[in-house]
């Protein structure tokens, strides 16, 4: 049973570490929980909310229809009110009189959060020390804390006469945020190095990392893109391990020194995380609509690694396969994700990371009796720089060759997934696994989620010829992974199949069963 | 003049120099620089400055990276025997920063020309003053593209006609030397390309410094922009002085074909670099 509550007010109201702190304290009680973030390109004001969606059975996204609403200021009332139900339940802190109106009549201070998420705990059932636990593991040390606490005391104590009872497991599910996932993954691979230019929504990484750094490694954030990507390069020639981050536009700025990586052949990690564009878009909202310029940005021809994580694990897992491959074939590898991706928290109830060790590189930069030099310059086999066609020749056959041994290692991980049963098959990829996964068990058909894009899993071709229909959902207008699917596997996709949302916003469930439905999936 | 006798240990240290210098620092890659161009005069100075470096003791070969963009100037890259990287045009400086960022007991020499500092890189320059890592920048400043045939840079002086401003170009050029002293640059130094003697000594100096020291050699460029003459005749020394006076003396030459220009070491100041204000840490772990 599937329950969302609805966090609103304006930006600088505290509203996604509310959301934060809630979302953490459903893990401990049980909960599945999933917390979406939405928050639009301004400072304070304007209108941020959190939809948290917990369950007693896995939970990848949310529904528009809240069954409590924590509203921190009116307009939260306004703005949302298609989306309530008759049994609604509102938590606020202004009189209104109504029925299905709790009102706090909390503190109008810093505490005035604490007061929210207390009562909507109380209401629930959720245990006072799970919140406590919580609050005191985020403020330790922090001057409010004291405060906050005798808010949870005075609010618990409290008798709202409304009690609901949301179904739960009794284990604990470990809650992790997409961008701290990533850098989990980073960490866990020895990164050294992180330069990024501020841009939203890849910015949250460097915060985790910022946090993470304690001496291990360096981040940064040089003049402008081209000297982070160019940084980058030079981290790893001097024997770093080094990442880079940003978004679409950032990243257009990067492709030259995305060629520069091809041919020195220095191991790079990039993390792209996708907001909608064209240009600047819409800079705190979602979008796939990167997915090619990832895969084909930066003039000449060389190789690269593009993977997709689908979730706040998987960013785990494939950031660390990222660097495995780009240390061991002196590739560039890209983490492809997107603001949905990076800023919703997921549950998971166990939590095993299958963990690659990084090669150590054997000869580096500054060992001495040792030459070490790359050049941009098409170059011979000491890296002398040549126009000689034997040279020409010689490299390029060295780095095709080079292709051949990262697509034939890609295979030993997972390239993609397979979920479900039924004739249909449905192809996605990404933030949208998690609507999609949610939406399955309504649906007779199976779901093939690709997690690498270059190299690609050609072998998707079967799941391709043994289905009835083949659908594509993306988040973009143009179906760019149907354009991969076709380039790799010769298999066209038709365009009623394409099941395709450009509005900025991420898939429901209900959206993508509506869909299929309408197509005649059962 | 009084001839002293050169001591014993002065042979073997002048031999072991040269002995480094042949080990050093020679490839055998062929060069493609015009015959007669003061590129070669760069490299020479340069050579000597390392063989003194190393020999005595100040730098390790290993430590040395050279780091070049494009053009004729960073053709260097294949023609001196140590580490190097050939980076994109432009782009040398962050590439440095990179590099020095991923072990700090490397020590970056970034060779440029007046088209890839000035032009396409003009703000990784500003903020390679600012940032104040332990690196060098000699820039071959002939005021000109040249491997691109000819076209003015942002430092070419007005009226220069080439075939994209057949008229002359109507643009007056920056002046780097008071970009890097107003950006923070802690050592700043202009030389004449056709000054061996003077080019090694300030490249040691710059070299040795600690922190981000630029060097400007100012080069004629014997096919598109020949101001041999000119520099031949109108360069006089300068004395190290303090940040207002280098200011002043810096701001005295336009950068075009007329009046005096001063060559030597401007200024020079100690201060934290990048490296020990943002990874110490990482100076005191052996990389």
């Amino acid at each position: 049973m599937r329950f969302n509550i609805l966090i609103g007010g304006r930006a600088g109201q505290g509203i996604n570490e509310l959301a934060n702190i809630l979302s953490r304290v459903f893990g401990k009680a049980g909960f599945y929980v999933f917390n979406y973030r939405d928050y639009e390109s301004l400072v304070t004001g304007g209108h941020n909310f959190n939809i948290l969606c917990i369950s007693d059975k896995k939970v990848g996204s949310f529904d528009y229809k809240y069954d409590v609403v924590l509203a921190l200021n009116k307009e939260t009332l306004e703005i949302h009110r298609q989306n309530f139900h008759k049994n609604t339940l509102f938590i606020v802190n202004f009189s209104e009189g109504k029925d299905n109106f709790i009102f706090l009549n909390a503190n109008k201070d810093k505490t005035e959060n604490m007061a929210f998420a207390t009562a909507l705990c109380k209401i629930l059932g959720i245990e006072k020390n799970f919140l406590l636990d919580e609050v005191k593991k985020r403020f330790a040390g922090k001057s409010m804390l004291e405060k906050d606490i005798e808010v949870i005391e005075h609010f618990y104590s409290k008798d709202f006469e409304k009690e609901i009872k949301v179904s739960h497991e009794k284990t604990i599910k470990i809650v992790l945020n997409g961008a701290e996932g990533v850098s989990k993954g980073a960490v866990l691979s020895g990164i050294d190095i992180y330069f990024a230019y501020p841009m939203t929504p890849a910015t949250t990484l460097l915060n985790f990392l910022a946090k993470e750094q304690d001496k291990i490694f360096f981040a940064y954030t040089p003049e402008d893109e081209i000297s982070v990507a160019n940084a980058g390069v030079g981290a790893s020639f001097a024997g770093a391990k080094a990442m880079v981050g940003t978004s679409g536009g950032g990243f257009d700025l990067m492709t030259e020194t995305m060629s520069f990586q091809g041919m020195t052949e220095l191991p790079l990690v990039v993390y792209l995380a996708q907001r909608p564009g064209p240009s600047t878009g819409v800079p705190t909202h979602t979008g796939q609509q990167d997915l090619l310029v990832a895969c084909f940005g930066g003039h000449g021809e060389f190789s690269r690694v593009v993977v997709a994580p689908g979730n706040s694990k998987e960013c785990i897992e494939k950031t660390n396969e990222a660097f495995y491959l780009a240390e061991k074939f002196g590739v560039l590898s890209i983490v492809l994700t997107d603001k949905h991706l990076v800023e919703s928290d997921f549950s998971f109830n166990e939590f095993r990371i299958k963990e690659i060790k990084i090669p150590e590189r054997k000869i580096k930069l500054g060992m001495p009796g040792i030459l070490f030099r790359r050049s941009s310059y098409e170059h011979d086999a000491n890296w002398n720089n040549s126009e000689q066609i034997s040279d020409i020749v010689e490299s390029f056959e060295k780095r095709l060759e080079k292709h051949k041994m990262l697509e034939k290692e890609v295979k030993k991980l997972e390239m993609y997934k397979i979920y479900g049963k039924g004739k249909d098959l449905v192809i996605g990829w990404g933030s949208t696994k998690g609507a999609m996964l949610d939406a399955l068990d309504s649906l007779d058909a199976r779901f093939l989620q690709i997690i690498y894009m270059s190299p690609f899993p050609k072998e998707i071709s079967g799941f391709i010829k043994n289905a009835r229909n083949v659908f594509v959902v993306e988040n973009n207008a143009t179906g760019q992974l149907s354009k991969l699917i076709a380039q790799n596997t010769g298999f066209i996709v038709e365009d009623k199949n394409k099941i395709l949302k450009f509005d900025g916003r991420p898939f429901t469930p209900q959206d993508i069963i509506d869909e299929l439905k309408k197509r005649g999936v059962k | 003049m009084k001839k002293t006798k050169t001591t014993k240990k002065e042979m073997k240290k002048a031999e072991k120099a040269c002995e480094i210098s042949k080990a050093l620092l020679d490839t055998k890659i062929k060069n493609t620089w015009c015959p007669g161009c003061p590129n070669f005069l760069i490299l020479d100075a340069f050579k000597r400055a390392v063989c003194e470096l190393v020999a005595s003791g100040q730098k390790k070969k290993e430590e040395l990276v050279v780091v070049t963009d494009i053009g004729c100037n960073a053709k260097i890259y294949d023609y001196v025997g140590l580490s190097g990287i050939n980076g994109l045009h432009g782009r040398i400086l962050p590439l440095a920063f990179g590099i020095k960022s991923g072990n700090p007991n490397l020590k970056p020499i970034c060779f440029g020309g007046d088209g890839g500092t000035y032009n396409e890189g003009l703000s990784h320059f500003l903020n390679a003053c600012r940032y104040n890592m332990d690196m060098t920048l000699i820039v071959h400043n002939n005021q000109v593209f040249s491997l691109t045939a000819g076209q003015a840079s942002a430092v070419t002086e007005q009226g220069f006609v080439e075939k994209t401003h057949p008229f002359g170009i109507k643009e007056k050029p920056f002046n780097p030397v008071v970009l890097a002293l107003e950006s923070g640059a802690s050592f700043v130094a202009r030389v004449s390309a056709l000054d061996i003697i003077e080019m090694k000594r300030v490249m040691e100096q710059a070299i040795s410094h600690k922190g981000f020291s630029f060097v400007e050699i100012l080069q004629p460029c014997i096919v598109f922009h020949n101001n041999s003459d000119f520099l031949r005749t109108s360069t006089y020394k300068i004395n190290e002085m303090d940040f207002e006076n280098a200011l002043r003396e810096a701001r005295k030459w336009n950068y075009s074909q007329e009046g005096k220009v001063g060559v030597g070491i401007f200024f020079r100041k100690q201060e934290r670099t990048f490296e020990q204000k943002n990874f110490e840490w990482k100076l005191r772990k052996k990389l």
